[in-house]
């Protein structure tokens, strides 16, 4: 039972894609496979350096940088999206992989979720 | 209009086991609605539902501080019936509760809080619960805001 949890909304602005990590988190907790797909405007939840202190924030940074030791299979980020918004490897979190978003990618997986 | 549309006689889940994520809250969105009458449908289709998983904003659906006006439909209190009648479990996020302000007796004595306002029969529980829906091979429906 594999799952695949895509985050399509930019972080910071509601706690939507940080329920949505919650949820990768916890199947990740019960050795479930599970791994998170960035697309659209949440391909900026993978930009490295972000600082949140300005909308009294955490920032969710520390957290995806922490998803493979908690057991999250990969990062994905969609690449249409890293052109639209100028995103290239060297801007991206470590351990990041561009792909490219569509039924081949989602075909490899039993379960595929949207962040609400 | 349509004639008739075609009857589903088999469904993609292991024994035709549903659960259902509502994420969206009652009157800023239709996904409690929507999944309601998918509910009622499936029942009627003689499908189960295991678990009705409440998350995000979606946890406003178990408050029992709601009493919209006497002519409108009351989704929370249509939620709460449907379950009660039906011996379905229904499950608010642990988490996604605290954070909106929806709590049972024990985490309003644990935080000390002055209320709780938890609806019958809801209870509050843990991410476990609906990834137990997600490993058991249940069908997992996500009612969203745009539902």
């Amino acid at each position: 039972m594999s799952t695949l949890i895509i985050i399509d909304q930019p972080p910071y602005g509601s706690w939507e894609g940080r329920e949505a990590l919650d949820m990768a988190f916890s199947l990740a907790a019960f050795d479930q496979p599970v791994s998170l797909l960035f697309c659209g405007a949440g391909v900026n939840w993978l930009r490295k350096g972000q600082d949140a202190a300005e909308v009294q924030q955490k920032s969710i940074e520390r957290n995806l940088a922490a998803a493979p030791v908690f057991g999250v299979e990969a990062l994905l980020a969609d690449r249409s999206a890293c052109d639209q918004y100028g995103l290239d490897d060297a801007a991206l979190l470590d351990h990041v992989t561009i792909t490219d978003l569509g039924k081949e990618l989602t075909g490899r997986f039993d379960h595929v979720a949207f962040a609400g | 209009m349509i004639s008739s549309l075609p009857e589903q006689t088999k469904t993609p889940a292991p024994a035709g086991v549903f659960t259902l994520v509502i994420t969206g809250a009652p009157y800023s969105s239709q996904a409690p609605q929507t999944a309601l009458r998918f509910a009622r449908a499936a029942l009627a289709a003689n499908k189960r539902i295991d678990r009705v998983f409440l998350y995000g904003d979606g946890v406003h659906l178990a408050s029992s501080l709601s009493a919209p006006p006497s002519d409108e439909l009351n989704l929370c209190d249509a939620w709460s019936v449907f379950l009660t009648e039906n011996h379905i479990a229904g499950v608010a996020c642990i988490a996604s509760a605290l954070r909106r302000g929806l709590v049972d007796e024990s985490e309003m004595q644990r935080y000390q809080l002055t209320a709780s306002n938890l609806r019958a029969p809801f209870e509050i529980a843990g991410l476990g619960e609906w990834v137990d829906s997600m490993a058991t091979g249940s069908r997992v429906l996500y009612f969203h805001k745009g539902a």
